[in-house]
């Protein structure tokens, strides 16, 4: 048996044994997708760590960072929505609202009192997480569509605020001159660094995502989402839970708005509008809802797409349109979870190949 | 002693009493059935008593304990555990996570500590893991601990709820129709498993449509029609009930 399958080997086998064996090493395996492991941290994660610190120095070209560090704001909100969406099952098209509450929280501490603008990171997601607590608890509520339109009415009216109070947040021409984001006097002043912010500020919150995702707390989210009188039967408060995750969600967007502030440097009503809101929305139902990968892979996937359509001009949005319809269409579960099976299938199919033609002969 | 008193409780949907002042009482460590024919009452009694939904009138106290205005949460942590008619498997987690579920009061944690994984967390989480198989080992689903619940056959899905139930490891559990669905030789098993879980000292309160399962394992029945309570006593005692006879009879005819 060992002599015929020496016999066998041929060099051109390399071609594709050898990326696969790699495909392998990053890609999920089909066991994980639905199960209970796939809330366990994995030895595939150092890889995509590995690869997301060197990526920036191999393609150093700045525009490039520049996408990835909005890339890796987008996906930092994302990231908090898909707790709230993808996990606790509720929906909220208001979360530009925190996102813009962070970065005037940053604007207005660094540039009117002059705080140092790490204290400001921290005190913008707190920020945000009172407002979160103080709107969800009215508007938690209510379900399915009404949540939806409460939601969006709440983004709607932080909208008109920060237009109308011009005192306070300079009105619909915002404020300029946000100092960089520094820590101990260490300023993140180039794309590059920016880029490492970002992208560790995301890793950290990943981390207590994930640990909160296979904690009892996720299992409480997703119980809560799929039925509430189950939930309430063992003792779980489905209104503290959703409160809960709204807030957190909040936080989240509270920190990415301030480190939106600090690289834009400035912070003014546009960037913070309705559509922003559906475009995070895009980025997690697209990524794929009820895994934590899913809203990061949708968040660079559409900063690029938007980036790249940017060329065509007035054929941008039609074109973005017929793209999203395109991916719902073939990928209804999210690219992250549909593209992953779809890898692993053609890896047990070259598997399986390989047996059956050993088989033959 | 009765862990259990329902006093005078009356329910009304638009001007439709489900339920007519109807007093139960459950006596610690026994099976109490509950039967009667469909639209009596029995689901609305069990939403009453599990504070899914509050009693027009009446009280209910649970070891002695006026539970009457308090929300499921709360009457849940004080261990009163309940299944529901239609299964309420929770389709987006996996068999052990489902049971895992149940534990959500005794284990620790909150956002914070979860999130950050606090040692003590994790040391918890692996033997609540050991534990939920424990529970899926006494059910006889051990097997299939890894795989989607929505996977399970409903015969299946009906023993994982009892099993979430159990992880609350509760002193009272309210059994919504436990053997609809099931094959003979599942409600057999399950038959066994209540059995064998009323010697460990919990009590249960069964609901059935259909006489088979409750006649043959509870120790007392208590029969209701149109929200009224006609019978109550031991199973062969009431099942010679003449009242009783008649409505089965009529329902009988009514569906031929």
């Amino acid at each position: 048996m060992v002599d015929s399958n020496q016999k066998d080997f041929r060099k051109r086998d390399l071609f594709y044994v050898v990326p696969l064996w790699f495909l392998a090493l990053i890609v999920p395996d089909a066991d994980d997708l639905y199960s209970y492991r796939r809330k366990e941290f994995k030895k595939r994660e150092i890889y995509y760590l590995g690869a997301l610190f060197v990526l920036p120095l191999i393609w150093s070209d700045p525009h490039f960072h520049h996408l990835m560090v909005l890339a890796g704001i987008y996906a930092i909100l994302a990231l908090g929505l898909s707790l709230f969406l993808g996990y606790a099952g509720q929906i909220s098209l208001g979360h530009a609202a925190f996102f813009g509450i962070g970065a005037y929280t940053t604007a207005i501490l660094t540039t009117r009192y002059a705080f140092p603008t790490f204290v400001a990171f921290w005190a913008s997601a707190v920020t945000a997480a009172c407002a979160a607590y103080l709107i969800g608890k009215p508007i938690l509520k209510l379900k399915g569509y009404f949540l939806a339109l409460a939601t969006l009415g709440f983004g709607e009216i932080f909208l008109v605020i920060i237009r109308e109070s011009t005192g306070l947040t300079g009105g619909v021409i915002g404020i300029f001159g946000i100092p960089w984001f520094s820590i101990a006097g260490f300023p993140f002043d180039t794309y590059l660094k920016q880029y490492y912010l970002t992208w560790g500020v995301l890793l950290g919150l990943f981390l207590y995502s994930k640990n909160l995702v296979r904690s009892k707390m996720g299992r409480a989210f997703l119980t809560v989402a799929a039925s509430e009188d189950a939930a309430s039967t063992v003792g779980i408060n489905a209104a503290k839970i959703k409160i809960g995750v709204f807030v957190i969600g909040a936080a989240f967007a509270g920190f990415a708005g301030s480190l939106f502030a600090c690289i834009m440097s400035t912070a003014n009503p546009e960037a913070f509008s309705l559509n922003l809101s559906i475009l995070i929305v895009m980025m997690v139902i697209l990524g794929g809802m009820g895994n934590l990968y899913g809203p990061i892979f949708g968040a660079i996937l559409l900063t690029w797409l938007i980036d790249i359509l940017g060329k065509y001009q007035t054929w941008s949005l039609p074109i973005y349109g017929v793209i999203l319809i395109l991916l719902l269409i073939f990928f209804p579960d999210g690219i992250g979870t549909r593209l992953g099976m779809r890898l692993i299938y053609l890896i047990s199919y070259w598997k399986k190949k390989k047996r059956r033609d050993r088989g033959k002969l | 002693m009765s862990i259990l008193i329902v006093e005078e409780i009356t329910k009304e949907y638009d001007g439709l009493r489900a339920l007519d002042r109807v007093s139960v009482k459950v006596e610690k460590g026994t099976i109490k059935g509950l039967i009667g024919p469909n639209g009596a009452g029995k689901s609305t009694l069990f939403h009453l008593i599990s504070g899914i939904e509050r009693p027009d009138s009446g009280t209910i106290y649970f070891k002695g304990k006026d539970i009457t205005s308090l929300s499921s949460h709360e009457i849940s942590s004080l261990g009163l555990s309940r299944t529901f008619q239609t299964v309420q498997t929770l389709e987006n987690m996996t068999v052990v996570e489902n049971i895992m579920v149940g534990m959500y009061l005794r284990l620790k944690g909150d956002f914070i500590s979860s999130g950050l994984w606090f040692p003590w967390i994790s040391r918890r989480e692996k033997e609540a893991l050991k534990e939920a198989k424990e529970i899926l080992e006494f059910l006889g689903l051990l097997g299939r601990w890894k795989s989607p619940a929505s996977q399970l056959p409903i015969g299946k899905q009906k023993l994982l709820e009892l099993g979430r139930a159990l992880a609350l490891k509760p002193e009272f559990i309210l059994l919504d129709e436990p053997a609809s669905g099931l094959t003979p030789a599942e409600v057999e098993q399950l038959s066994e498993r209540i059995c064998e879980l009323k010697k460990n000292g919990i009590t249960f309160f069964i609901v059935e449509h259909l006489m088979g399962m409750v006649m043959e394992i509870a120790d007392d029945v208590v029969v209701l029609d149109h929200g009224k309570l006609i019978a109550e006593g031991p199973p062969i005692l009431v099942e010679k009930d003449p009242q009783v006879i008649a409505i089965y009879l009529k329902g009988k005819r009514g569906n031929a």
